[in-house]
């Protein structure tokens, strides 16, 4: 006998049995999602917690103890003493024949499906559908169909559990997806002319549970099995919006969203998931390089870290800082800007906001990159011209920020120019020490978002050459410069900042999870 | 967007819309805009008026184009694609032009046993369309099997367009088409 | 009177009584046939009374499930502040019925007066009457009788001069089998795919807009006002003494391989082998009588001897291992072929499935393939047991019925025909018994 599962505390509780363990939860919850919170997966297509209920793939039937039929677990509310059985044979026999009925159409063309590998009609059916096929007819065939925007639609494969559409009317507030035709002609459908062009409509793709709704940009690139996972965020904008680094041969290959209630629900917008080749640059910076006469020349960590901090010391420092760094980084360099002397300055590049109308604060957000927030938590200061106020007493230090796109005479005025930076721009020839750094897909660190959120992303491929994290570069420099005390791991790095800074009081690395935190003053209005 | 085999397919599938590259000319203008404002008084919603206003459409026009969706949808604050999903769940609209007469004859079970089959082949024989769901070479004719028409103690029921007919057979065909101008 | 054939003696005439006569359809000769009289009469009672007199009377939905009306009606909470509606289904389409296009055909204010009346019954100012859209005679005439009801004053904002609102509006539907279940029909009238809709909510709770609503057939809201009328012991006159759950009158459509097709009104209880026999003629010249089904199409087939023994009402088809359903009688006879029949009914599912759960958009449609494939001789034993089982698995399990209705007559006619289905599969592909010593 399993204990009871506690579950969050609600109005009315309702307590009852499903496999054997005995769970309260709040008065309407699905049975479905009751069985999640006592470990059991009631298999289904149609039913998505983001979206509303349909109850049509008939998939999540399960039986409950005195009801006459099958109990649809999506679509059942839960009620005080329920016996729940989700693997009865009963159970299973219904779900086996929505399998096979699933299938009579299918092409069975896993080994050309880019869903193989993650596909709930493959899984299930590997779980608990039927070895063969009873079925001798001719199958159903409809050709492929470009929706627009970054999807197809092969609706050979589509199991009708229209998702895809609730998605589009519910979420997106935008129906441009339809259910055409009926009977076992019904395909998923758009009107002529009017593509799937929402800023957020790339996520029909990922919510389709089977093959149905494919990415262009992903098409035929990668099997599912062969890529490498890691939480991340999305580097693209200011929401801060969840997300999963997906990695074949150290190259990004996909970004898909990481379902966070508070930030992005299940979500991420087109401009943000498919902007992502950026992380992949093949030109590179890879070895520090300090100047030695009239050219840089390729050194040792340990050496271009001197130079740097030989430069820096004594002068004061101007730096321009992207608000692409992570709240380490741009913590480090807010230390050396307090020892030195001197101000951070930031541009960031801004595009038209695309808001999710139904969902609450979610949009792709004016400001094209992650860190705005935190920049200006740490006391760099946002202005069109980041050179601003730079003089020849200052030591100029640039990080992230690309140098080609500062004006090429105010950089001259700088004392000296230090450039921590991924790639190997041709205004690096100004440069006098080049310290080549991660990007935010190779190296962990954490964001705060537009509302105040501090999140963690983690390192998804391995930085080209002696390319370090630039926590661990500017760590190092800080610690140089007598700016900061050494620190050796990023934790140490949010340890520090947590004690320093008001926004990030009570924060601690490990507490920060998956999900990130509020600070608790935010926690405390919210 | 092309069908393979299909249980209820061949003639009773339709071919999905067609798509029609003529200008759409409005539908809701002068007493048809008047028709669908005094059918919006009857709903709470205006989308309830969509069956209603998709009618008005189709007797305006023969059928509900493209552009009869679109400006469907535009008066009603829906979305084409929605539109589009309501006209191809309903059978009687006709998402392609039909002959000047859109015949359909029932031929389900209670029919079928009294020899509707026989009525369909009398009628595609008559018209000269050949096959069913095609429009004969003048233009006159579009002959179809249609699912129950709740008149079964009058079989073979058909409805020539709008008009319904009881009691048809094959014998009586050629002097129901011959009334017809 | 009959339609079209004259009325049986043995008939009990009450809601069919003006069949066949042109003057009953006018607001004038409805009058003059005691017609709004029952609306009058209403409008001066408490709803709730009404809501009594219907439960009272035992009347049983007359569209398929047999719901008892009456208390269907009494969901509908009075005074909760919601706009309440009254749905009355008139979408039939069940293969084998045509009772309420004659209802509608020749009374149509024997409808609008049912609708006014269950309205005011339910709390519901207005009443949509949901027809379908081949029905355009049905349509014109009842089109025609609100109009008149209307300029009389019968409905509208002070209906019968009583103060009361009572709108009555005609709403055509557009081809689809389907919209006849109730959560269907308020999908379609919202201007929505017809979908069935997932319950609970049930309709009383939030139905069409989202608002309480009553769903009621023609037939059950005709024979309600005529109970308002005469009370609730005159309609119970009718029926079986020892069943006291089916009371009333009930309209049978009856066609297919039959003397004399059309609509009868009987007693419930009524014995079917008279009906069959002496109401409808029997077979046709030279023929008998095979099988029968008793209620539309998705009632299970019986043999003609099975139906000899059923009496008409509600419990008896029950009884012989059917149901009464929509009343609509299918007649074959021993010209017809079962298979060629069923797979022409399991077509008619597949065509009409709505497409959204899984097991009747996919299994319809291969039920069908599997039927037609044996009529045309290219089946095997082994296809009984994959329909049977995929009959299994169609029923009880989707949002709605018609899947299981699609797997009704397969199962059945199975059951009751196997030598029919084995006779049209080639004799190389029937199972070889293996003797128990060969193994």
């Amino acid at each position: 006998m399993t204990a009871p599962v506690a579950a969050p505390a609600g109005p009315k509780m309702i307590t009852l049995t499903i496999e054997g363990r005995t769970v309260s939860v709040p008065e309407g919850t699905s049975i479905l999602e009751a069985s999640k919170l006592v470990g059991v997966l009631v298999p289904h297509y149609c039913y998505h917690p983001g979206l509303p209920v349909a109850g049509v793939c008939r998939m999540c039937l399960v039986e409950v103890e005195k009801a006459p039929k099958l109990a649809p677990a999506c679509a059942t509310s839960v009620m005080e003493g329920n016996v729940v059985h989700v693997h009865s044979p009963k159970a299973l026999d219904a779900r086996k024949g929505v399998l096979e009925m699933l299938l009579i159409n299918h092409p069975l063309d896993c080994p050309i499906c880019d869903q193989a590998g993650e596909c709930e009609l493959q899984d299930y059916t590997f779980q608990e559908g039927r070895a063969d096929s009873r079925y001798q007819e001719p199958k159903r065939f409809n050709p492929v169909e470009d929706f627009g925007g970054d999807v197809l639609y092969v609706p050979n494969r589509c199991i009708l559990c229209t998702r895809c559409v609730r998605f589009m009317d519910a979420v997106a507030e935008e129906p441009v997806l339809c259910v055409s035709e009926r009977g076992d002609r019904a395909v998923i459908s758009k009107f002529e002319g009017d593509d799937l062009t929402h800023a957020w409509a790339g996520n029909v793709v990922d919510l389709c549970p089977v093959g149905a709704l494919l990415s262009k940009d992903f098409l035929n690139k990668a099997r599912a099995w062969e890529l490498d996972r890691a939480a991340s965020i999305c580097p693209n904008c200011t929401q801060g919006c969840n997300s999963v680094l997906e990695v074949r041969d150290n190259t990004v290959v996909r970004m898909k969203p990481r379902p966070n209630e508070d930030v992005n629900q299940f979500y991420l917008c087109d401009t943000g998931r498919l902007d992502y080749r950026w992380l992949n640059r093949p030109d590179r910076a890879e070895q520090p390089m300090v100047r030695m006469h009239d050219a840089l020349d390729r050194v040792e960590w340990e050496a271009a870290i001197a130079a740097a901090a030989a430069l820096i010391t004594g002068a004061k420092v101007h730096v321009v800082a992207a608000p692409t760094l992570s709240n380490e980084a741009l913590f480090l360099l807010e230390r050396i800007i307090t020892g030195q002397g001197g101000t951070g300055r930031f541009a960031v590049e801004t595009g038209p906001e695309a808001p999710l109308a139904g969902v609450h604060d979610l949009s792709l957000r004016a400001e094209r990159a992650a860190n705005v927030r935190g920049a200006e938590l740490l006391g760099f200061v946002k202005g069109d011209d980041p050179l601003a106020g730079l003089t020849s007493e200052h030591v100029l230090i640039v990080a992230d920020h690309d140098v080609d796109r500062l004006d090429p005479v105010a950089l001259r005025r700088a004392k000296a120019l230090i450039v921590i930076g991924t790639a190997l721009d041709a205004p690096l020839a100004h440069a006098d020490v080049v310290l080549p750094i991660a990007n935010m897909a190779e190296e962990e660190g954490s964001f705060t978002n537009l509302r105040g959120r501090v999140q963690r992303f983690f390192q998804a491929k391995a930085a080209p050459g002696m390319a370090r994290p630039s926590w661990f570069v500017l760590a190092d420099l800080a610690a140089a410069c007598g700016a900061a005390t050494p620190t050796w791991a990023p934790a140490e790095v949010f340890a520090q900042l947590a004690r320093t800074h008001a926004h990030f009081d009570g924060m601690t690395w490990a507490g920060l999870g998956l999900k990130g935190a509020l600070p608790a003053s935010a926690e405390a209005t919210a | 967007m092309s069908h393979g085999p299909s249980a209820s397919g061949g003639a009773l599938a339709r071919a999905p819309h067609a798509h029609d590259d003529t200008p759409h000319e409005p539908v809701f203008v002068g007493d048809r805009a008047k028709d669908l404002d005094a059918i919006l008084l009857k709903y709470p919603t205006k989308m309830a008026a969509l069956l209603p206003a998709l009618w008005i459409v189709q007797e305006a026009r023969g059928w509900v184009s493209e552009g009869g969706m679109a400006e469907v949808a535009r008066v009603l604050d829906l979305t084409p694609a929605y539109v589009k999903g309501v006209v191809s769940f309903y059978t009687m609209y006709h998402q392609h032009p039909v002959g000047k007469y859109f015949v359909q004859v029932c031929t389900t079970t209670p029919c079928n046993v009294c020899g509707a089959e026989d009525v369909v082949n009398a009628f595609l024989q008559h018209t000269r369309c050949g096959e069913l769901g095609a429009t004969s070479a003048d233009g006159r004719f579009t002959v179809i099997e249609v699912e129950c028409l709740g008149a079964c103690g009058f079989a073979t029921p058909v409805m020539i367009n709008s008009d319904f007919l009881e009691s048809v057979t094959p014998d009586t065909v050629p002097d129901i088409l011959a009334e017809l101008t | 009177m009959g339609y079209p054939h004259q009325s049986h003696p043995r008939e009990a005439v009450v809601l069919s009584k003006y069949f066949g006569d042109a003057e009953a359809r006018t607001l004038a000769g409805w009058k003059a046939r005691g017609g709004y009289q029952a609306l009058e009469q209403a409008l001066g009672m408490a709803p709730a009374d009404i809501v009594t007199i219907v439960k009272d009377s035992g009347l049983r939905g007359r569209g398929g499930a047999g719901f008892p009306t009456g208390i269907k009606w009494s969901f509908m909470k009075p005074g909760d502040g919601k706009p309440h509606y009254l749905c009355c289904n008139a979408d039939e389409s069940e293969p084998g019925t045509f009772k309420d296009r004659e209802i509608m055909r020749w009374t149509p204010h024997a409808l609008v007066e049912g609708c006014a009346i269950g309205a005011y019954a339910i709390g519901a100012e207005t009443a949509y009457i949901y027809i379908r859209g081949e029905f355009t005679e049905p349509l014109e005439w009842m089109n025609k009788a609100v109009k008149e009801a209307y300029a009389a004053g019968i409905l509208g904002p002070n209906a019968m001069g009583t103060g009361k609102r009572v709108d009555v509006h005609v709403h055509k539907g557009a081809g689809a089998y389907i919209c006849g279940e109730e959560t269907a029909l308020m999908n379609s009238l919202e201007g929505r795919r017809g979908n069935p809709r997932i319950k609970p909510p049930f309709p009383a709770v939030a139905g069409l807009f989202g608002k309480p609503t009553t769903i009621n057939n023609v037939e059950t809201l005709v024979a309600a006002a005529q109970i308002v009328k005469q009370g609730a012991a005159w309609y119970k006159q009718w029926g079986r003494a020892d069943n006291p759950k089916s009371t009333g009158t009930k309209l049978f459509s009856v066609c297919g391989n039959i003397a004399r097709p059309g609509n009868y009104e009987v007693p419930m209880g009524f014995p079917f082998k008279d009906f069959l026999w002496e109401l409808c003629g029997g077979p046709l010249p030279g023929r008998t009588i095979k099988a029968v089904i008793p209620g539309g199409s998705s009632v299970p087939i019986i043999t003609a001897e099975e139906a000899e023994g059923a009496l008409m009402d509600y419990e008896g088809f029950v009884a012989a291992g059917t149901m009464l359903g929509s009343g609509g009688v299918i007649v074959f006879d021993d010209a017809q072929n079962m298979v060629k029949q069923i797979a022409r009914l399991a077509r008619f599912y597949a065509h009409e499935s709505c497409a959204q759960c899984s097991q009747c958009r996919e299994g319809t449609a291969w039920t069908t393939r599997i039927l037609e494939r044996i009529r045309d001789g290219q089946g095997t034993m082994e296809d009984l047991d994959t329909l049977l089982s995929i009959g299994e698995s169609m029923t009880g399990k989707t949002i709605c019925v018609l899947s299981d209705s699609c797997a009704v007559p397969v199962s059945s006619g199975i059951a009751k025909f196997r030598h029919e289905f084995e006779a049209l599969i080639p004799k190389s592909r029937h199972r070889v018994a293996v003797s128990a010593g060969a193994a």
